[in-house]
């Protein structure tokens, strides 16, 4: 038999058969048209159903009710009959494909602002502060109960009409109905506080409501918690029980059980498991909920490669397998499994850049959630070009690899003696290192699809012009950033740290001017090894940019070896005394100054694109390096002649244009190079 | 005169004198086989058309070897025939002597052609020892008879006890005893067995043109030993059959196994049984890797201390076929390979590698793999098929074969059915399809083959459909061969003839989507067993491709190793079969290997890369379709 086949047995949930036990868990993809399916979010997820997955359940934390508002995330809004026809649009979508589509229903209680869309208060058990979402909340009343229980039987009613396949009641990472359940939160003493019979309650009701409005063989479930791992919040013993209880009510088709809730950054960044997180952490929280119930269970959360996926099949845990992260990095898995192509499945490498409020985009893959002008499968051009590609960082292999599928001759020149640029800079930071399955993967893409690759060859403009290319992509990537410093010959890069290039000191200042990971990054490897590290920034806290479920382990990893943080600095100048290097910090408010003696300066702002080849290239090449940026919006091929004697067309993508990171790199290449 | 004609009819009568003992000594051992049906001798009048027809079309098909044999054996028959009729003074006149002399000399050049192929260095394929003798006799012989002939027609009568005329008589002497004599263990066995394997050949099936007899017989499952493990378990016209290789080696050139270096040699394993029956001389290739020939060998084919053939030999072989049909002596090597293989699995339960797990798991869940039947549609569950049960009667009967519990062919399986359903073809699917039996019966066991072959009979049965279609040659054969003489006969076609069909009927189409370099992997069980060649290439050509040929292809097409159970019983050789197959690709320089069998599928994509890609016929048609239609 397959290696997975136990992941393409069928899974039959009354008159409902997913195809195959590879899910999508509702998430807040941003997509949303005006609280509805519109357009973009519609194709992200047909994508996933042409790539072959068995249920794609979309729109995490749908509303029920205006007081849940899901216009913060630009989510899905169930509040209305007005969504039934583009449920009904969607439904058809998924099902053209044969996948299967549920959505997501909430009500957010407190976990949500007073200031959103309606300006109304938050509703909660018992009015008290919640970290996540700093509300304030107003105790629910005996009105907002009977309101809110409609709401959610009303929007089931609609997913009904709409054709969608079920609906996935939410009572995890603490919302509403699981405010009730939560001792830390619900502290009432009426009917639906106390007992845990009586916080129960509230969730039997809505169970109930939505029965009478979709009826029995309507496929009904429920999100729920495996185990808060919060102090005073629900153990693993207490979630056992109340799935029990509600299964045993005979409401539920299955339920899905995630970890943990979102009280806090750093529960966020626990119920949402970054790469420094091994493989399927809390599978064994569904199957402690599976061995007791009788109904199919669904899990997600890191679960990111086939192998896990299966072992979670097949040895029995749960019953549905999510892969939802997974399929932001590619949504046609189960197809490239079924054909045998398990090597091209790009990894979800656990980066989280989905998760850094851009929606759900993959730091690695552009395509995703842009399915309406950037295609997942390149398809092939109808003229052959020759395509000289210099640089082999992201940028560079990207375009290579798109040019390759396209079907052109591509020749990729790599200065150094390994692909992949950067990325393998930012591998070496600790538990940064699933980084680098980014260029292994893109690695692997170039070198079967038959690209020229030339290692450890600076590519001249003769090298270049000796080949007669049609094309020419300058991917040459950036050099550190020491602008702006006086005595800037005194400060070393993060790169120098992290490649190990200049040997980490005793006492080390790194100073920040870019927000994003290189600097805590670096402060985390130095701290690691012994330095005693400050991280100064400019801005208002260390990692600004950084993607929330990130940060939270950086600051967690820096927190716990001392790292000291000096927010609102600006590094003005450095000099030596003795053998110390002084820094000149100066506070951005105030302007007060304040000195440093250390032993190494660290200085992170980015990157200065390295544009010699460009340069040189420019005056020879067709179009001089203009770039039609009209056409590269709508997604028309590059035809701008301002030298027609020229034969080779000259673009330049990534840090070579201006220092950004993975995504823009990546997106800059498959955007210009899908054209080719 | 008759004083003078004497001398040379002596030298003739002594050489049949020998010849008679050598041949009783054969014939004697024929009749250890059983008789399974009346021997008649009006069946000798089979033999010319048989000759001139099927062994002729055979032999052909090496075009100078085909010359040689003429001029050989045509020119050494003529010239004694005449020289012998010129010494009875039945001939007379120049001009039969220069008729004698052109004949004698076309028999000396057919020897020298019969030389001139074994020098300098003889190749591989044929044997040595005796056959190096065969030119010089014949040559010789031909000598004689035109000595002899001429001077008798011509009347320039030699005296015998002159130096020429003694000498003339002792080349007579030596060449036509020697002959005779090599026609027990040596090479003229042949023409003799040959000769009345063709009158009594034990598939008479094979000789309607169309070679259409490719079932196995049945076996009487009461009988006290089942299979075959020593000589007299054969019939007799089987042993015969055995006795009449020539040993020109071409089921060695066609044979995957050997060439592989799997222990198997089919020009041996004939030579094997001839050999244990009565002795016989094997100058040829051995089974690779395994000890050279013994040429005294007891009555024991297999499975006992002292057999002549080692159980690996059986088990190296996929039943590809090419042997048979590469075989200008009408040998049936595969009855002889599959009576074995009936005797080690039933009477020994000695079949090799993972077939026992087949075994199992064909006995514990009809499957192959070991699964449940209704995980047979798993793969196609958002595909939502019709069943049978639900809905008959249907104009196809989709057979999925073993291939909906494998992820590859799942793919050409969704391919299909999705050109079904393009075509608006009126089909439906067994939720209870069982195994057909095929893997079991080539593998020996055919007890289970039964089992299957009857509940599947009794299944169908149940319902109404005009044909059954399938994507699996090992389907298409088991059900269009083996299962008539169970009773159950249907129309049934592999799905590249009915794809043919559909497109000429214009209902689907693929015309000229598609470009690039492609050749065709003719699979065993379609091609040579059910001849379906054309049907395949008139699709491919359709596409817009440019389809080239492998120099093994159509009926000489060679086996991707996947047949006979070969995957599972695992023989180790050399060298993996479809690794040899593919780099026959790979000499086309094509893009892609077009494929029309599950077997052939798993084995040639089981190569490792680089190497062209490998597309079931259905995945390639259906992206014609989709392009055409987007």
């Amino acid at each position: 038999m397959n290696a997975h086949s136990a992941l393409l047995k069928p899974l039959k949930i009354k008159n409902l058969v997913i195809r195959n036990r590879i899910m999508s868990t509702s998430h807040a993809d941003r997509f949303a048209d005006g609280g509805r399916p519109g357009e973009r979010l519609q194709l992200y997820h047909e994508e996933k159903a042409k790539g072959g997955i068995g249920l794609t359940m979309f729109g995490g934390s749908s509303s029920v009710a205006p007081d849940s508002p899901a216009a913060l995330w630009n989510g899905i809004s169930l509040e209305s009959d007005d969504i039934i026809p583009h449920l009904q649009q969607f439904a058809d979508r998924i099902h053209k494909h044969g996948s299967t589509l549920m959505v997501q229903m909430t009500h957010m209680g407190r976990r949500t602002r007073w200031d959103s869309a309606n300006w109304l208060v938050p509703v909660a058990p018992t009015p008290k502060r919640e970290h996540y979402s700093r509300s304030v909340s107003r105790e629910i009343e005996d009105w907002d109960i009977r309101r809110i229980i409609k709401g959610f039987g009303q929007a089931a009613r609609r997913c009904k009409e709409g054709g969608l396949d079920g609906i996935e009641v939410m009572a995890s990472a603490q919302h509403l109905i699981d405010q009730f359940w939560s001792p830390m939160i619900n502290q009432r003493t009426d009917q639906y506080g106390g007992s845990l019979e009586n916080r129960m309650r509230f969730g039997f009701e809505v169970l109930e409501e939505v029965r009478k409005q979709v009826g029995d063989d309507y496929i009904v479930g429920m999100r729920l918690s495996g185990d808060e791992m919060i102090e005073g919040g629900l153990t693993a013993e207490d979630c056992l029980d109340i799935a029990r209880r509600y299964v045993g009510s005979g409401m539920l088709d299955f339920v899905n059980v995630l970890p943990g809730q979102l009280n806090d950054m750093i529960n966020y960044a626990k119920y949402l498991p970054n790469m420094i997180t091994p493989s399927a952490p809390f599978l064994y929280m569904a199957s402690a909920i599976k061995a007791e119930i009788d109904i199919p269970v669904f899990h997600a959360t890191r679960i990111t490669d086939l192998a896990t996926a299966t072992r979670a099949i097949e040895e029995g845990h749960v019953d549905m397998v999510a892969m939802t992260r997974a399929h932001i990095a590619d949504p046609h898995i189960v197809n490239k499994m079924m054909e045998g192509r398990v090597d091209d499945i790009r990894p979800c490498v656990g980066a989280s850049f989905c998760l850094s409020g851009r929606g759900a985009v993959c730091l690695h893959n552009a395509a995703t959630g842009r399915e309406g002008s950037i295609p997942h499968t390149i398809p092939k051009s109808l003229i052959k070009r020759r395509v000289v590609v210099a640089g082999g960082g992201p940028a560079g292999l990207e375009a290579a690899r798109v040019s390759a599928q396209r079907g052109h001759e591509v020749i990729l020149f790599e200065a150094g003696e390994q692909l992949g640029g950067q990325i393998n800079i930012a591998a070496k930071a600790t538990w940064r290192e699933g980084l680098a399955n980014i260029a292994r993967w893109l690695e692997g893409q170039v070198k079967r699809s038959g690209v020229n690759v030339r290692m450890g060859h600076k590519a001249t403009a003769a090298d270049i012009e000796a080949l007669e290319p049609d094309v020419v992509v300058i991917a040459t990537g950036g050099r550190p950033n020491f602008d702006g410093v006086e005595g800037r010959e005194h400060a070393i890069s993060t790169w120098d740290i992290l490649t190990g290039s200049v040997e980490l000191a005793e006492n080390v200042l790194i100073w920040d001017d870019s927000g994003y990971e290189p600097a805590i990054s670096c402060a985390e490897f130095a701290a690691k090894r012994g330095a005693v590290v400050e991280l100064s920034t400019y801005d208002k806290y260390p990692g600004e940019e950084v993607s929330k479920a990130n940060l939270p382990i950086f600051l967690r990893e820096t927190y716990k070896h001392d790292v000291v943080f000096t927010p609102d600095r600006t590094l003005k100048r450095i000099y030596l005394e003795g053998n110390k290097r002084i820094a000149v910090l100066a506070n951005v408010f105030t302007g007060e100054e304040e000195e440093r003696a250390v032993d190494q300066i660290v200085i992170e702002q980015g990157t200065l694109p390295d544009v010699g080849l460009y340069d040189d290239l420019r005056p020879r090449s067709r179009n001089l390096g203009e770039v039609d940026i009209d056409a590269l919006i709508a997604g028309r091929p590059q035809d701008i002649t301002n030298n027609p004697e020229a034969r080779f067309q000259l673009f330049r993508v990534g840090d070579a244009v201006a220092g950004r990171n993975i995504h823009a790199a990546v997106y800059d290449s498959v955007r210009l190079c899908k054209d080719f | 005169m008759i004083v003078s004609t004497l001398p040379p009819l002596v030298v003739v009568g002594l050489a049949t004198v020998v010849a008679v003992g050598t041949l009783s000594t054969r014939a004697h051992a024929w009749r250890r086989g059983r008789v399974n049906a009346p021997v008649r001798i009006s069946d000798l009048l089979n033999v010319p058309r048989r000759y001139l027809v099927d062994v002729h079309a055979i032999v052909d098909r090496r075009p100078i070897a085909a010359r040689m044999h003429t001029f050989a054996a045509g020119g050494f028959l003529l010239t004694g025939i005449l020289g012998l009729l010129a010494a009875a003074g039945l001939l007379n006149g120049h001009v039969a002597a220069v008729v004698i002399a052109l004949s004698g000399m076309s028999g000396i050049a057919g020897a020298t052609f019969a030389f001139a192929r074994r020098s300098p260095r003889k190749p591989s394929y044929l044997s040595g020892g005796l056959y190096y003798s065969l030119p010089w006799l014949l040559g010789l012989a031909n000598i004689f008879f035109m000595g002899v002939g001429i001077s008798s027609a011509a009347d320039l009568m030699v005296a015998w006890n002159t130096p020429s005329g003694i000498i003339l008589l002792l080349t007579g002497m030596v060449s036509l005893t020697g002959l005779a004599l090599i026609t027990g263990k040596g090479p003229m066995r042949h023409a003799l067995a040959g000769t009345l394997h063709l009158a009594w050949h034990p598939r008479p099936g094979r000789f309607n043109g169309q070679s259409a007899d490719t079932a196995f017989a049945q076996i009487d499952l009461d009988a006290p030993k089942l299979g075959a493990n020593r000589v007299e378990d054969f019939a007799w016209n089987e042993l015969l059959g055995f006795d009449s290789c020539v040993q020109c080696g071409r089921c060695e050139a066609a044979c995957p196994a050997f060439a592989a270096g799997l222990p198997l040699n089919p020009k041996k394993f004939v030579n094997d049984i001839a050999g244990s029956n009565a002795p016989v001389q094997y100058a040829g290739s051995p089974h690779p890797g395994l000890p050279e020939h013994r040429e005294q060998a007891g009555p024991i084919l297999i499975g006992e201390e002292g057999a002549s053939i080692a159980p690996e030999t059986i088990w190296a072989c996929t039943t590809c076929r090419a042997c048979v049909d590469a075989c200008p002596m009408m040998i049936e090597h595969l009855d002889g390979m599959i009576a074995l293989r009936r005797f080690e699995t039933l009477e020994h339960g000695a079949t090799p590698g993972k077939a026992g797990d087949l075994f199992d798991a064909l006995r514990e869940t009809d499957t192959q793999s070991g699964n449940p039947l209704p995980a047979r549609l798993d793969f196609a569950a958002d595909l939502a098929l019709p069943l049978m049960k639900e809905q008959h009667p249907v104009e196809v009967l989709l057979w999925i074969g073993e291939g909906g519990y494998e992820l590859r062919n799942q793919r050409s399986l969704r391919a299909f059915i999705k050109l079904l359903r393009i075509a608006q073809i009126d089909f439906a699917v067994l939720a209870e399809e069982r195994d057909c039996g095929d893997a079991a019966r080539r593998l020996g066991d055919e007890i289970e083959f039964l089992r299957l072959a009857q509940a599947n009979i009794a299944t169908l049965s149940r319902y109404s459909f005009r044909s059954i279609v399938t994507l699996d040659p090992h389907v298409a054969h088991s059900l269009t061969r083996d299962y008539p003489s169970l009773g159950g006969n249907y129309q049934v076609f592999h799905h590249t003839t009915f794809l043919d069909g559909l497109v000429r009927e214009g209902r689907l189409s693929v015309e000229g989507q598609l470009n690039g370099r492609v050749t065709y992997h003719d699979p065993c069980y379609l091609g040579r067993y059910l001849n379906e060649i054309d049907a395949p290439r008139a699709l491919i050509d359709k596409l817009g491709v440019e389809r080239v040929e492998m120099a093994r292809h159509g009926r000489q097409s060679f086996c991707c190793g996947g047949g006979g159970g070969g995957p599972v019983t695992d023989i180790k050789g050399k060298q993996r079969i479809p690794d040899l197959r593919m780099e026959q690709a790979r000499e086309t320089e094509a893009e892609i290997v077009v494929v029309a069998c599950p077997n052939c599928t798993t084995m040639l994509e089981g190569v490792t890369q680089p190497r062209p890609l490998v597309r079931e016929l259905s995945e390639i048609l259906l992206e014609a379709v989709e392009r055409r239609s987007s």
